[in-house]
């Protein structure tokens, strides 16, 4: 390190080079401070030199001491803000102090605040909630007025019934609540709309009970019907205001019946159906085609009530309550057609007023079924039909009445045997009977009793008579009777079973006149002593006998009427007169046959048969039935 | 009348005969209602009663008369014996003098019925036991020894009713089968009725209807 340095390391050499780079013109310090220099330095002496120093010493004492006056005063003056700072510090720090206490107590606050806020907030949808619920739950004010009336007896109004539907309907909500879980609001809402509905439905029974009582003209209202819709939920209420109705319906019905009666129509036209009280057929028939408009009228409107019921089946109410409606006419139409009944004597005239009876019984049952109506119709038809069957029998006794011993009989058979004039007269009154035969069904059972009215008495009678006959007169005289009969019922329908019996009445007294005629012909034809032998195979007939029954059967072929019972002819009917003849010719026939037989036989010996016979069994069968 | 198919093969004629008040008209309305009939009233001449019973699967249609038991319908009553296939006589088992006259009731029947008429005697009343006065025996003698078939009945509880009228119709359709009747014969009191064309074998094909019609 001896080396003496570079020329850095020369102080000298330093500050050599510092002055030599130094340019003082850029210098602004120095340029500064020579000018601050020339302010004082103004004469250039060497005292002034060699005083510069201390005076440039001098003058920095002074401004040192100037500027520490200056900055005692800065100092004072800091020292006092610094004491200010400090009290504001101090404040500040106490005011700080305050605020975290009181931050710390407005913390609980605010959450109590917010919580209420909270709360508030979730209230108020509650509020809403309820709000809505109970709007969908429960009746307005106006609402519960319309179902109960503002008035006492306020009428009903359509209203009514829309809230009727709301009631019902929350009603029916509650089961969507119930099943949301809300049992009890549940429950204790359909309770109240339960009692609502009672409520409701009382007023509306009360309501159309009292509309029903007053219903007098045919005109059945809306509401009504309405109403009666709603009722049918209450079977017990419905029925009243039915029978409420019908109660008043069947006076109506009654009003009019006895005003159509006696009055007639408006201003007398029609006229007054008692008018034709003296026409029976036409007064019974009036008073029933009134009866046969007016009943089903009823039935009409009675189903305009309830034609909005469809819940239950209705159909026995609507049968009772017709029955009640139609019940009240029973007495007064009993009356009238019982005093026709009881008065009219005419058979044919009975007889008619019974068929338009089962006429009208059959179409207004069909409208009517039970109660007093029908009733009273199957008592009307049961008397008409006793009625014309007691008349009739009255008739056929009186016909059949001998004036003399006032005992029932015919007059007795005349000598011609045929049937007395009674028999035609009570045939015909018959005929006429049957012709008026009405077209409604149960007509056979009518018939029948009808001919057994006037047929057994007259068989009867007819018997009485003949028993006092000998055989072959009392046969004719049978026979022409029945054949009377049966030509006049023959005309008739569902005769069968009586031409059954009639006929083989007829048959039996055919046999008899046959088995008469036959034991005639073979007496007169001597034929009785060759019968007897003939019976018997060992016997021979003698040819005397042959020969003399020969004689006659020739006269009697050659005349065969001759030997016919005289009563025979007397017989009407031809059919009966031939079959007669027939038959017992036949039987002569047969005893010829066998007797010709029995002479050609070779056992008998006979020499000639041929002898004994004029004519074949053929032949004699030929002329007989020729 | 006699035309078309019936619903029987055959028609019966039955008679019922016996004195007045032994019960006829009440055998023939128990026979033919099943019922009693209290108050009957007296038979004027005669009464006509029919049903269809069935024997050997045939049908068969009774037509029955009941006669007038009294004496002074006797000719009109007397026209029904001729005709008839069947007799049920009758007497009363509780008044000895209705038997009594059975005699008489046979002869008339013999008479005027022909020879295979079957006769069928009934004591009638049997419900009245206690005043009984003909004994089941004695009657059934008198039965046999006349050839009769004999039951006794009561048309009050119905007793025997049935059984006489069927074993008669069998009887008279056993006759038939054995040829003893003549189906042509208009006093045999019975009538062939073919209900289908060609479907018998007992008789010709045409029936005894000349006498059905009169008219
Ligand atoms: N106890 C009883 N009474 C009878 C019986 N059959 C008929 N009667 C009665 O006898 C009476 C005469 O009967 P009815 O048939 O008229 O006799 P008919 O004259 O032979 O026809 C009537 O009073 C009947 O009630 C019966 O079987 N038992
Ligand atoms: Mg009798």
């Amino acid at each position: 390190m001896k080396e003496p340095a570079t020329s850095e390391n020369d102080p000298i050499q330093k500050r050599l080079n510092k002055i030599l780079e130094t340019r003082l013109d850029t210098d602004k310090d120095t340029l500064e401070a020579l000018s601050d220099l020339s302010t004082f330095f103004t004469e250039n002496t060497l005292q002034t030199r060699r005083n510069l120093r201390s005076q440039i010493e001098k003058r920095s004492v002074a401004i040192n001491e100037n500027f520490l006056e200056s900055f005692r005063e800065v100092k004072l003056s800091l020292d006092s803000i610094c004491n200010e700072i400090d009290a504001m510090a101090k404040s500040v720090n106490s005011m700080k102090e305050n605020l975290r206490s009181s931050q710390a107590l407005t913390h609980d606050l605010i959450q109590q605040t917010n919580s209420l806020q909270a709360e508030s907030n979730k209230l108020q949808i509650d509020q809403q909630i309820a709000g809505a619920f109970l709007s969908r739950f429960q009746l307005s004010v106006a609402e519960h007025q319309t179902l109960y009336g503002a008035v006492k007896d306020a009428p009903i109004t359509p209203d009514f019934f829309t809230v009727l539907d709301r009631v019902q309907s929350i009603h029916a909500d509650c089961r969507i609540l119930m099943q949301s879980g809300y049992q009890t609001a549940a429950l204790d809402i359909m309770e109240e709309m339960t009692l609502h509905q009672e409520g409701a439905l009382e007023r509306l029974y009360r309501w159309t009970q009292s509309h029903c009582r007053n219903i007098d003209s045919h005109d059945v209202g809306s509401l009504v019907v309405q109403a009666m819709s709603r009722l049918q939920d209450r079977p017990v209420l419905f029925k009243y205001v039915i029978d409420e109705y019908a109660t008043a319906r069947r006076s109506v019905l009654v009003r009019s019946f006895i005003d159509a009666l006696t009055v007639g129509g408006p201003g007398g036209n029609p006229k007054p159906i008692e008018m034709h009280a003296h026409d029976p057929k036409r007064y019974i028939g009036d008073m029933f085609a009134w009866l046969h408009q007016a009943i089903p009228t009823e039935k009409e409107n009675l189903l305009l009530l309830i034609k909005l019921c469809d819940k239950n089946d209705l159909s026995e109410q609507i049968q009772n309550a017709l029955a009640n409606i139609a019940d009240g006419v029973c007495h007064p139409l009993k009356i009238r057609v019982e005093t026709i009944l009881n008065s009219e004597k005419d058979t044919i005239i009975l007889f008619a007023i019974s068929n338009l009876l089962r006429f009208y019984q059959n179409i207004i049952n069909y409208v009517v079924k039970g109660g007093n109506l029908e009733q009273c119709l199957i008592e009307l038809r049961g008397h008409s039909e006793q009625s014309y069957l007691n008349a009739l029998s009255a008739q056929v006794r009186s016909i059949l009445q001998r004036p003399t011993t006032q005992s029932m009989g015919l007059d007795p058979p005349q000598r011609d045997l045929v049937p007395p004039p009674s028999v035609g007269k009570l045939l015909n009154i018959l005929k006429e009977i049957l012709s008026v035969a009405s077209m409604v069904e149960g007509r056979q059972s009518d018939i029948t009793k009808i001919v057994s009215c006037v047929i057994d008495p007259l068989l009867q009678s007819v018997t009485e008579s003949a028993s006092h006959l000998p055989t072959i007169d009392m046969a004719v005289y049978m026979l022409n009777c029945l054949y009377h009969m049966q030509t006049t019922l023959a005309m008739f329908e569902f005769m069968d079973e009586r031409m059954e019996r009639l006929q083989a009445q007829s048959d039996a007294q055919i046999d008899t006149l046959t088995s008469e005629q036959a034991s005639s012909l073979v007496a007169n034809l001597n034929l009785g002593p060759i019968y007897t032998i003939l019976q018997n195979s060992q016997a021979r007939i003698e040819a005397n006998l042959l020969k003399i029954f020969m004689n006659k059967m020739d006269a009697f072929l050659e005349m065969p009427d001759v030997l016919l019972l005289p009563q025979i002819n007397l017989l009407l009917s031809s059919t009966h007169r031939s079959t007669v003849q027939k038959r017992s010719f036949n039987v002569i026939i047969t005893i010829y046959k066998q007797i010709y037989e029995r002479i050609h036989d070779p056992e008998s010996g006979y020499e000639s048969p041929e002898s004994f016979f004029s004519k074949t069994p053929e032949q004699v069968a030929e002329l007989l039935s020729g | 009348m006699s035309s078309g198919p019936y619903n029987y093969n055959y028609i019966f004629k039955y008679i019922i005969i016996g004195d007045m008040g032994v019960g006829k008209s009440c055998l023939l309305h128990q026979f033919t209602e099943k019922k009693f009939m209290a108050n009957c009233p007296h038979t004027i001449g005669v009464e006509f009663g029919t049903r269809i019973i069935e024997v050997a699967d045939k049908k068969i249609k009774l037509q029955i008369w009941d006669t007038a038991g009294q004496e002074r319908f006797r000719a009109v009553t007397r026209s029904y014996y001729r005709g008839a296939a069947g007799a049920l006589m009758v007497y009363d088992i509780t008044r000895r003098s209705t038997y009594n006259h059975l005699s008489s009731w046979l002869t008339d029947t013999r008479n005027l019925t022909n020879p295979n008429t079957v006769i069928f005697l009934i004591g009638n009343k049997s419900d009245l036991e206690s005043t009984r006065e003909v004994t089941y025996e004695e009657a059934k003698q008198f039965a046999d020894e006349n050839g009769l078939m004999f039951a006794e009945a009561s048309a009050m509880n119905g007793q025997n009713v049935e059984e006489a009228f069927l074993e008669t119709a069998r009887k008279i359709y056993q006759n038939i089968q054995e040829g003893r009747l003549d189906l042509n014969a208009s006093e045999s009191g019975v009538q062939h009725r073919p209900s289908q064309p060609g479907r018998t074998s007992l008789t010709s094909d045409t029936p005894n209807n000349k006498d059905q019609c009169s008219c």
